[in-house]
Formats: C-alpha cells, structure tokens, sequence
C-alpha cells in the first residue's frame, strides 16, 4: 500500500487548515453559500435532505487496518455510528455537523486519509479493480499507476474548476471490475507488441441522465505519457466542454457533439503541442511507486486441497459454510490463498451500510488474517484479499458473529443502492426501501442460487449514482406527481463488455417492484437453455419482449 | 481606486476598462475584438482582455507588443482561465503581467498563482490583506508550477527511496 511521505503528509494537513479556515469564513458570514458550495463540495461535503454529508476518499478502495478502524471511529464520534460505502470505493456518512467536519479530516490526516475531491467539479477518486493485485487474470498491477494519477490529479491548478466532474478508472484485467467503460476516463493496462507495458484509453462514458459508454481514443499509449494525455484530455475538456448547463457539461456530451474522430484529433493536437511542458512519467518514478505495492509475505507453497478442517462443524454450519466459501470467496493467483468478500449485503440492512463495531472487528481479522489490509469494492462490499485457506473456517465464523457473512455475493440480493430519498436531496424516491422489500421478497437462498448471477443496480434519481443503466436488472426512481414510481430496465452490464439496459415499459409503483422482479425472473426461468445461461445472457439472446408481456400483462388482456 | 494584488503586494491598479476614464499614468484595456484591429496599427504597449470563450489561438498571433492580458472570470467556478494561462506562460511563452479578475477570491489563488497569474483583481468584497496569506496556504505540491512566483517543494522523484 502507498505510504506517505512529509510532503504527502504536509499537503493534507495543509488542506484541512484551509478548510477549517472556509467553513470559519462561512459560519462568519464572510463567504456567502454560492461562494462556500464549490468549496465544501470540492472537499466532500454536501448539505443534504436532514444534515451534511461527508464523503472521505478511499483511493482506488484500498484501506489499511488502521484506516478502517479511524473509519470506524469518526462513524462512532462523529455519526450516528454508521458508515455507507459507495460505488466510486468511498465511505459516506450521514450526520456529521457542519462545525466539525474540520475536526474529522483532522483525525483522517492522522492516518493518511482524506475528503480531496470525493465531490466538486474535478477530477474525483481514482477507482480500480478491487482484485487487483491478487486477481489471476491481471495484465499486472494497476495500483501503482492509480496512485500516481492521483498524485498527479490531487489539488491539480489547471483542473480544478472543470465544467463538471472528472471520474478516471483503471484496470487490468479483460473483464473489467472498475467499470471502466462508464467513467470519463478509462485505462486499461496494455501491452505493446515488443512487450513495452502501456495503455488503453477510453473517455466519454458516463452515466447519470445520458448514459454512454466510453470510446477507445488511443489504442496504445506509452507508459512514459500517461500524465501528459490525460493533461490533453483535460485541456480540451476544460476549454471547450459546455459550462452552460449542468445536464450537458461532462466530457461524454462534448465527445458525442464533436465527434470520436474530431475529439481525438483535437486531443492528440493537444498531447503534441504541450510536449515540452507536459509532464513525463518516468521508470524511475513507477518502480518507486511499484515498490509500494510488493505482494504481501505469502507462505509458499501452501497445499490447497486438505488446508480447510471443517471436522468441528455441525451438519447444519457445514452447509453454511460451503455456501459461503462458494459464493463469498473467489481464488487466488498464489496457491493455498482465497480472496473473501464480506458481504454488506445482509437482508434487512441497506446496501453498503457498516457500523463501527462492524468496521473495528473487521480491521482485527483483517490483521489476524488479511495482512491487515481491506478493499472496498465498486459494488458496496469489502474485500480481504490474502486469506489462507486454512483460515477461511475461523474466519468464516468471525463474520458470522459480525453478520458480515451472508452468502449472496452475485446474487440477486447483492444490490447495489443509492441512500435515496431517506437521506440525499437529489432523490425522486427512495432505494433503500426498496432493496429491503427485494430482500424480504428473495430471502429464500436456494431460489437465489437457482437464479445464477444476476445484478440488480438502483438508484434514487436519474443522477444514477446506483449505477442502474448497467445493471442486469436496473432500478431508477422517479417521483410521478408526488409518488415514488419505478422504472425498469433490463439488460445492462458493468463488466466488459459494457451494455445500457434496456427499459421494458411505463414505470411501476413502489409496492409492485419485487412483483415485476418476480415476473422478470419467472420468465428467465422458463427460458433459460440451462443454468450456465445467465440472465443477462437470456435477455441478450431472446430480448426483452417476453418480458415485457410478462410483466404488462393486465394491460394486454385489458386492450 | 481600484486595488489588486500584484506578485504578492498590493497596489493601485493602472489598467482602465471600457467606460472608465483614462488618466495620466492609466492604460486601456482592449477587448479581443478591439485589439485585433488596434494591434494592426498600434506598436506600444498594450493591455488586452480575454474571455473564457476567446480564442487564445488568435490572441497569440498579435501577443508581441501586448504587456498585460486580464483574464475575465465572470462566474463562481468559471474554470477555462486556468487554461488560457498556462497556454500562455507555457506554450505561448507570454512573459509579462497575466491578471486574474472577476468572480475569484483568496480561495483560488493558489490555483491562479500555479497557473501562471501574477496580478489579481479579487471579487469587490474580499478583504486583499487577509488574501495575502492565500499564497502560503500549501508550501508543496505534486505537479509542477508553470512560474516560479510561487515554487512549492516538489518531490524529486530522482531522490525518493522506493520504500523498504
């Protein structure tokens, strides 16, 4: 993991001085709430339905122990003693006041961590692949180069008052767990044909209430000026991108007026004019970087097939047990070792919600049985991502105990979800409502199971920060004369390649959705060619009108 | 009398916009579009305005002879002049007096000052003392500085140890 040194350290204390000096100004009167709103924003903090909302950075999700503890402990101090994980990898909380959020990013300076740009109209969090590192399908770490595009991006002079907000993602891996596809900017690890370790570049994906996917701009890009494109991207944006309507001004609208050929001219224009200025990224500076993310001291080889003793458990736990290991862990690059999600799904919770007793107990597995390091994931669960074998059974237990354990990673209960309406101003309707009525309806595991993977993603407004449009099922709230209506879309897909759901029909109210799901889900069963065929790969093969009869049916009959 | 802060003092301002009145010692302010056709026939030092949606490109081609150029911020969050500056320090190879004006106040400064600016004509109601100190508000930053008005420690990367 990156550590930071005096200067890294040096500017973080700085920014929360600065901070604590503009919240003063404005309790004072002297900064009016136009002037303030950009920078509160620009620092993570909203003023939302009920109190502020804070939102601290967790770049590209990765969190020491002792970060998660600290997370744990402002939630306690602070809050009302939670913390909800989001899908950019960032924690929220709900009820900070005003006045003392200078005093959180103080006790967040102390452990490395900070609010920066997790809002505002600049380039925000890095996200990344929560597996990387650890995942076998990797290209190679994309982790050192997150960290220097964040350096690079943190308190940018040139970027920091965009047309709008400037999400980048980086992975490595084909299948593309970072969403990629639907950032501003992506990049994918690639290699050249003489073996030189370079880049792939995207831009203009975005969701919200346009929803794109990104384009290739550069097919190849050399290590040694990954900075100085995404300066050229940036400039061109920064000038020419629409700042007179915030419905227009992200990179994917500018793209689509002018143009993937035109806007890649005028960015590879850009790139070669500013070669002398530009900054270069030097080997040297990615080995250093790289020496930060060394794997951690596996004992090797461990042997995989007898490493679990499961000869204590119960029938009844062994079952419990099993489940879990298949659907909560995925394997590991080095034998003997399993990456184990930890589920913030649990039924009857909102998605991505984590208590602090829940996050300090976390923190001591994670040093007991991680390496003391967590990832938080794009889907609003956590990661421990070095895990023996032979210590999944003790650990299994432990998350039992935490009720961090539920067995749906995959699964149709596995949601993502915004905080809606209960808490963000921005919202038609309300998610979280709506996810618990999706888990009471769904509570039976051997029907999740049946139904294969499957993702259903919601949000509480067409800001989408549920990600909806790719979700296998997606969810948008809309408020219909004062009512919370639901549209859905079926169809979509994060992982590579990405794909836009498609919406099967006039919306439906909030008491009808886990039916329509219900319905969306009889049909695959019936059509599906057998239970390798997931559900977005029947929506895919016979489209959505089967389910559209199914779902409108009383409609029909009615005409 | 208008004040601004000029590399890091405050001073009297000299420059006189569209309407005001020039006096002994003032200089005027061209617009863009003014200035195109004055530069055709006007070899003396001159001070143009350039807007967030003027073309740098154009401007460069007639830059010889002009000693100020006052970038307009005409709203909170107007982000283009950020550009326009490092443009013209860095591509453009301006070297004279480069003014921020409008809607900013101590708040950017530091962004402004990275960028290039050297002279700034804050929002009418900040108090240009207290602005001072914004330029010491960081003493490091990551990315290089395009003037060295203001040099905050940079890592150099060739003396960072990769850790141990």
């Amino acid at each position: 993991m990156y550590r930071y040194d005096q200067l890294d350290q040096t500017l973080i204390e700085q920014r929360v001085a600065q901070f604590r000096d503009q919240t003063a100004r404005f309790l004072a009167g002297s900064l009016s709430e136009d002037e303030f709103r950009p920078l509160r924003l620009r620092n993570g903090l909203y003023i939302q339905r009920f109190a502020p909302m804070l939102r601290v950075s967790i770049p590209y999700g990765l969190l020491s122990s002792r970060q998660l503890r600290m997370l744990g402990h402002i939630a306690r101090r602070y809050d009302r003693g939670f913390g909800h994980f989001t899908t950019r990898q960032n924690i929220q909380y709900n009820w900070p006041s005003l006045e003392q959020v200078p005093d959180i990013l103080a006790e967040l300076a102390t452990v490395q961590m900070h609010a920066m740009q997790t809002s505002g109209n600049c380039i925000r969090n890095i996200t990344c692949d929560h597996l990387a590192g650890v995942a076998p399908d990797e290209l190679a770490d994309p982790r050192p180069y997150c960290e220097i595009i964040r350096q690079w991006a943190t308190l940018h002079p040139e970027f920091s008052y965009l047309p709008r907000k400037f999400k980048i993602a980086v992975t490595a891996s084909p299948s593309d767990r970072a969403a990629s596809e639907v950032h501003d900017v992506g990049v994918h690890l690639k290699r050249a044909a003489d073996g030189a370790l370079g880049f792939e570049i995207l831009a203009g994906g975005g969701l919200g209430r346009t929803p794109i996917i990104g384009k290739v701009i550069r097919e190849y890009l050399p290590q040694a000026d990954l900075l100085a494109y995404l300066e050229a991207i940036l400039r061109v944006y920064n000038r020419h991108g629409r700042r007179d309507n915030i419905h227009k001004a992200r990179i994917k609208i500018l793209l689509r007026a002018l143009g993937v050929e035109e806007f890649r001219r005028q960015v590879e224009q850009e790139f070669a004019a500013s070669r002398e200025f530009a900054p270069r990224l030097a080997q040297r500076e990615v080995d250093r970087m790289r020496g930060y993310f060394v794997p951690p001291p596996y004992e090797s080889p461990l042997d995989d097939a007898d490493a679990i003793d499961t000869s204590e458990l119960s029938a009844a736990a062994l079952a419990s047990f099993k489940a879990w290991y298949r659907y909560n862990t995925r394997s590991h690059k080095v034998g003997g070792y399993r990456i184990v999600f930890v589920s913030l799904k649990r039924h009857g919770e909102a998605p991505g919600d984590m208590s602090a007793a829940q996050m300090e107990a976390l923190a001591d597995l994670a040093d007991r049985y991680s390496f003391g390091m967590i990832r938080a994931t794009h889907d609003q669960n956590l990661v421990l991502a070095d895990v023996p074998q032979r210590s999944l059974r003790v650990l299994w237990q432990a998350l039992e105990g935490l009720a961090l354990s539920t067995p749906n990673i995959g699964t149709l209960t596995d949601m993502i979800c915004c905080p809606g309406l209960d808490f963000c101003s921005l919202a038609n309707a309300g998610s979280i409502p709506i996810a618990k009525q999706i888990q009471a309806r769904f509570d039976d595991f051997d029907y999740l199971y049946d139904l294969g993977p499957i993702e259903i993603k919601m949000s509480g407004c067409m800001n989408a920060c549920g990600h909806h449009h790719i979700g296998h099922i997606g969810i948008l709230g809309v408020d219909k004369h004062g009512k919370e209506w639901y549209q859905i879309t079926i169809g979509g897909s994060a992982a590579a390649p990405a794909a836009l759901g498609q919406v099967i029909g006039p919306s439906v109210a909030k008491e009808a959705v886990a039916d329509t799901i219900a319905k969306l889900l009889e049909v695959y069963l019936e059509e599906r060619q057998d239970e390798d065929e997931r559900f977005l790969d029947t929506v895919r093969r016979i489209g959505i009108e089967p389910f559209q009869e199914r779902v409108y049916e009383i409609d029909h009959s009615a005409a | 009398m208008r004040s601004i802060i000029r590399r890091r003092e405050i001073v009297r301002d000299q420059l006189r916009y569209g309407g005001e009145a020039l006096e002994e010692g003032t200089v005027r302010v061209y617009t863009l579009a003014d200035w195109l056709q004055a530069a055709r026939v006007t070899p003396s030092p001159a001070a143009v305005l350039l807007g967030a949606t003027d073309e740098l490109e154009v401007l460069a081609a007639y830059l010889q002879p002009v000693r100020w150029i006052v970038i307009d911020f005409a709203k909170i969050g107007e982000g283009r002049g950020y550009s326009q500056a490092r443009l013209l320090r860095q591509r453009y190879r301006y070297a004279f007096e480069l003014r921020a004006r409008g809607a900013i106040k101590r708040d950017q400064l530091f962004f402004l000052a990275r960028c290039g600016f050297d002279a700034f004509d804050l929002d009418r109601g900040e108090d240009l003392s207290a602005a001072l100190s914004a330029f010491d508000s960081f003493t490091v930053a990551y990315q290089d500085a395009s003037e060295d008005l203001l040099a905050p420690r940079r890592r150099a990367s060739a003396d960072a140890q990769p850790p141990a």
